[in-house]
Parts: C-alpha cells; sequence; structure tokens
C-alpha cells in the first residue's frame, strides 16, 4: 500500500475511533471533567495553610498580653488567603488531661494552654513556656498551626515565651495520616469496582440472566454477592494494614474489631452503590465511567490526602456527604489516636445511614431492573 | 396428549422512551407432554420474549401461561426446578472449570451432592468432554461451550427443556451432536422447546412448529402439515408464506 493509502485507512479508522466514543456519553463526561476536579481539588486542598481551624484556647491569664495574644490568633489571615486561619473558643480552668480528650473527641485541633501568669511574665520580660496540643493524627493541619505558633512567638514576644509541644499520640508522620485513610479509600473503590464485574459485568456476559433463571431470589444474589464483598475487603485491610505496619512503620494504636466494624458497614454502603451504579449501567464502560464519577469527589473531597481543615467551605460540604469522610475519621480515630467506640459513635451512625440508603436503594434499582 | 404448558392469551407491552411496543400480542397455544416443540419467526417476532415469559423470567403484560399446572407469574418458584433453560447467550462463567460451572448450577438446583458428581461425570462423557472437566470454559470453543452450556441446563434433570436457538454459529458436526442430545432427552420423557431460526432443524427435529410473527401466532402444526396446507415445499417456504418476504429490523 502507498502512504497515501495508509494515511487515508488510518483517517478512516481515526473517524470510527471517535464515533464509538463520542457516543459513549457516560465515558465522555468524566473524560474531560476529572482533569478539572484534579485540579480544584489538589488547588485548594494541597495549598499549605488551614482555613477556620477550631482552636480551643485555656486562658486563666486575665491580664493583656494574652487577651492581645489570643486577639492576633484569632484574626489571623494568611498573605495569601482570605479567610481567617483560626476559629477559637474560649474556656478556663481546664487541664491538660482534659483538653487532650477534646481533641481525642475531635473537637479540636489544637489546644493551647496558656498560663496564670503570662501576662505578667511578658511585662516583666521573664521567660513563660505555654503548652500547645495539637491533633497529631492530622500531620498535616498539626505541622502547619505549630509552624505558625513557633513564628508568632518568635516574631511577638522574643525568644523569653517558649512553646511546650507534647506528642500525645506519639511520634508520627504523614503515612500515619495517610494509611488508614487510603485503606478506606480502597475498601470504597475496590467494593464499587468489583461490584460492577459482578453485576454490571455479569449481566453483559450473560451468566447473571443464567443464574437468575434458577431457582434462586434476587436477594439471595444480592446477599452472596454482599458476603463475597464483606470477606473480600477485610481481608484486604488486614493484609494492608499488616503491611504498612511491618513495611512502613506505621502505627495501630487501637483496636482490630472496631477496625472491622467500620469496614463491614461502610463496605456494606459501598456494596449497595456498586449495585445501584450497576443498575444503571448499560455496558461496563458506563459502569467504569459512572463509578469513576463517584470515587473522584470520594477520593480528593474526603481529606484522603490532605486534612479537611486546609480545604474551603465548598470542599467541605461535599465532604460532609460523601460516607468516605467518616470513614476515614473512624479509621484514623482508631488507628492513630488509638480511641475506643464511644469516639466513633457518630462517624459510625453516619455510615450506618448511608449504608442503609445505599443498599437500600442498589436493591430497589437491582429488583426494578427485573421487572 | 396432556398439556404440559398452557398459553393463554399472552401478551407483553414494553415501554421504552415514551413508545410502547407490543412484543407479543395475543398468543395462545398448548405444549405437549413429551413433544419437541418449536417457535420460528424472523427477528423481532416475539420469540424471545415469549420465551423469557414461560420460563418466568419477565412477566407478562396480559394473559397467563401455566408450566405443569403451576401459575408463570405467581408460582415461578415452582416452575424453575422443573426446567431446564439453554440461553442463546452461552452463559458459562470463563473463569471457572467446565465441572465448577456444572456444580454451580447443580448446587442452585439443590441437587444432592453424589447424585450430582455422577450426573457430571455421566453428561460430560456424553458430550465428550470429559477430558476437559477441569479446564477453564474461558478457553473452549463455540461447540464445546454449546455442549457444556446444554448440560448444564439437564444437571438437575428438568421435565422441560426451554433451548434458545441452540445450533446458531456452530459447524455441521456440532450441530448434528446438538439435534442428537435433543433427541435422547425427548426419548427420556422430556418436552423440548425451541427456538430457531434453522427451518431444517425445526423441520427434521420438531413435532410440532409454532410460527410467530409481528408477535401474532401466525400457524402451529407438525411440519408436514404446516407445508401441506400453505402449499409450500419446504419449511422455508411456508415460514415466507407466513410472515413474509420483508427484511425485518
Amino acid at each position: 500500500m502507498d502512504i497515501k493509502t495508509e494515511i487515508r485507512k488510518s483517517w478512516i479508522i481515526m473517524i470510527k475511533e471517535f464515533k464509538q466514543i463520542l457516543r459513549k456519553k457516560a465515558f465522555m463526561i468524566p473524560l474531560f471533567l476529572f482533569p478539572i476536579v484534579m485540579i480544584i481539588f489538589f488547588g485548594y486542598g494541597m495549598g499549605g495553610t488551614v482555613k477556620n481551624v477550631d482552636i480551643l484556647v485555656i486562658n486563666d491569664d486575665t491580664g493583656t498580653a494574652s487577651s492581645a495574644l489570643v486577639q492576633e490568633i484569632g484574626t489571623f489571615i494568611p498573605k495569601y488567603g482570605d479567610v481567617k486561619m483560626f476559629s477559637i473558643i474560649y474556656t478556663k480552668d481546664m487541664g491538660q488531661s482534659e483538653a487532650e480528650k477534646k481533641i481525642d473527641a475531635g473537637l479540636y485541633k489544637a489546644v493551647l494552654i496558656i498560663p496564670p501568669d503570662y501576662s505578667e511574665r511578658v511585662a516583666r520580660n521573664e521567660s513563660v513556656t505555654l503548652t500547645l496540643l495539637t491533633d497529631s493524627s492530622d500531620t498535616t493541619s498539626s505541622g502547619i498551626i505549630i509552624s505558625f505558633m513557633k513564628q508568632l512567638f518568635a516574631g511577638t514576644s522574643g525568644s523569653l515565651v517558649t512553646l511546650n509541644i507534647p506528642d500525645i499520640y506519639g511520634k508520627l508522620q504523614y503515612i500515619d495520616f495517610l494509611t488508614p485513610a487510603v485503606i478506606a479509600l480502597t475498601v470504597f473503590i475496590g467494593t464499587i469496582q468489583t461490584m460492577g464485574y459482578a453485576i454490571a459485568g455479569e449481566r453483559q456476559d450473560g451468566t447473571l440472566v443464567r443464574i437468575m433463571m434458577t431457582p434462586v431470589s434476587r436477594g439471595a444474589v444480592i446477599l452472596g454477592k454482599t458476603l463475597h464483598q464483606l470477606i473480600l475487603q477485610l481481608a484486604r485491610a488486614v493484609v494492608l494494614i499488616i503491611g504498612a505496619i511491618l513495611l512502613l512503620g506505621v502505627k495501630m494504636n487501637g483496636s482490630w474489631l472496631l477496625v472491622a466494624l467500620v469496614l463491614i458497614i461502610f463496605t456494606f454502603g459501598a456494596v449497595g452503590l456498586g449495585i445501584a451504579i450497576s443498575a444503571v449501567s448499560e455496558d461496563m464502560i458506563s459502569f467504569q465511567a459512572i463509578s469513576m464519577l463517584v470515587a473522584f469527589p470520594s477520593m480528593f473531597a474526603t481529606g484522603v490526602f490532605y486534612p479537611l481543615s486546609s480545604v474551603p467551605d465548598w470542599m467541605r460540604w461535599i465532604a460532609y456527604i460523601v460516607p468516605l469522610t467518616y470513614a476515614n475519621d473512624a479509621m484514623r480515630t482508631i488507628m492513630v489516636k488509638g480511641q475506643g467506640l464511644a469516639f466513633i459513635a457518630n462517624d459510625l451512625m453516619i455510615l450506618l445511614f448511608f449504608a442503609i440508603f445505599y443498599f437500600g436503594l442498589g436493591v430497589y434499582l437491582f429488583r426494578r431492573e427485573a421487572a | 396428549m396432556e398439556p404440559i404448558i398452557e398459553v393463554r392469551n399472552l401478551s407483553k407491552v414494553f415501554k421504552s422512551r415514551g413508545r410502547r411496543i407490543t412484543a407479543v400480542d395475543d398468543v395462545s397455544f398448548d405444549v405437549f407432554n413429551g413433544e419437541i416443540f418449536s417457535m420460528i419467526g424472523p427477528n423481532g417476532a416475539g420469540k424471545s420474549t415469549t420465551f423469557a415469559m414461560m420460563t418466568t423470567l419477565i412477566k407478562p403484560t396480559g394473559g397467563k401461561i401455566k408450566v405443569a399446572g403451576f401459575d408463570a407469574e405467581n408460582e415461578d418458584d415452582r416452575i424453575r426446578p422443573i426446567i431446564g433453560i439453554v440461553p442463546q447467550k452461552l452463559s458459562l462463567y470463563p473463569d471457572l472449570t467446565a465441572r465448577e460451572n456444572l456444580e454451580l448450577m447443580g448446587n442452585l438446583y439443590d441437587v444432592p451432592k453424589k447424585v450430582m458428581e455422577e450426573r457430571i461425570e455421566y453428561y460430560l462423557k456424553l458430550v465428550n468432554l470429559e477430558n476437559h472437566a477441569d479446564r477453564f470454559t474461558g478457553g473452549f470453543s463455540g461447540g464445546m461451550k454449546q455442549r457444556l452450556s446444554v448440560i448444564s441446563a439437564v444437571i438437575h434433570d428438568p421435565q422441560i427443556i426451554f433451548w434458545d436457538e441452540p445450533t446458531t454459529g456452530l459447524d455441521p458436526q456440532t450441530r448434528q451432536a446438538i439435534w442428537k442430545l435433543a433427541r435422547k432427552f425427548n426419548s427420556e420423557g422430556k418436552t423440548l422447546i425451541f427456538s430457531t431460526h434453522y427451518m431444517d432443524e425445526a423441520d427434521k427435529l420438531c413435532d410440532r412448529v409454532a410460527v410467530m410473527n409481528a408477535g401474532k401466532l401466525m400457524a402451529l402444526d407438525t411440519p408436514e402439515n404446516l407445508k401441506k396446507t400453505t402449499n409450500s415445499a419446504t419449511l422455508e417456504d411456508v415460514f415466507i408464506h407466513l410472515t413474509g418476504e420483508e427484511i425485518r429490523d
């Protein structure tokens, strides 16, 4: 064949490829949407600052220096930002252990304890030590807060004011923050993807219809596939956690049983979502496209890679309606903070609500498909 | 002969994007116990939809179907154990072996383990797949898949076998083997219901043939009687005579 014919035939093939891809609308949307979504989420999420982070200030000092200090912290806006870094809540007469409990419960990202003689000592140019407790399970926010406070005291009161920063969860690294959420993310995306193959894929292959022709109820089919997912995802999580502990030195400070409980409830929801997406997908390509639309916001808006404290409010609102946010929080509370059921009760309730909603939706759409 | 399937005033209307499509339109017929019954018709005639309703996969819009005395709409749980289905699309799990595919079906039909093992050995031998029992079916040829699909539909020893286009795309040897299997099952007293596009298949194999067109039943009789009444030499001529020459979508 001469080169002209080669080019003409290549052109024909190219036109055919375009026709095919342009007709897959479900595929086209993420194709162009994903890069934009990635830029927005990463751009805002990895901005290197925090916004409106709740800080508890325990101020037992009645002098003017402490008031000025607190005001300076509370009104600080970063050079390249337009939102205050901190939202300050004041209290007094609270001990360090009680303050730590507040952090354990996820109520505050940091607690600054100002001693009763702070203003007096500053006025006398005497050295004084403030205690800064941070939620080091969120290594990014914690690092930003510590860095800010150090700069603040270096700049305002000279070197006489020092900070005592105890590691309330031990020495933690970014990987300790990342691992629990990545496990939850893996379970979420893994469940949705495998449910897709189990339903949309089987429907495409014709095996699902074959199964439905046997004396087996739709409920039994769903239950069988759900049990498979629960076992598979729990096994995956166990392998991942053990791997992270052994290979990366990640800490597992909490209960394995609680991790299992969180993942079981979370997986139920993800199974339901996978069934629902399968039921509305014409084929596997459509399934993958729709599931990516669900997976992407979950991946980037829920604080898997960076803390929610560093994202703008609109991203936080997205995070609040995505179940992965609560799974991440519960997993970090258990694995990093080593806390128990009481501290993850809210997350569990919300995950349970999502699980019931998504599972109900999935079963409804799967049954409606039959009708 | 006793009817084992009674279809009365059956209709099915699908709704799609605001349109109503009548796939089956007031169809009535009986299938007798122990016969080989065939449904023929051009594309869109309503054969597959009628099949799907008889096998309880979809519910009729109107009319009634009784299979072995059970109502297809409300007693599907009683019907499914006594029917076997060989779908047109060979629905085997490619990453399971032939034996595992058969075991899956046997288990879903509650076939006792010992009985199932004996039947698997017997049927694999019957369709010359005994040396491929532990191979993944993903690597099977079309003929091998069709043979396996057939025996997976009878692993629970059904009374009635529904067979959707049994020999489409198969070579002559495999077609012959499939016909032989069909006759064997029939000789054991099973009722067979085919849907086919091959007129020679319907002619040679079936006791009675139902001709469908545009959702309606055009004729139902033995191949010989159909030829006689339409004054046709072959069943293909009968088919054209009853359904017309225009190409269907």
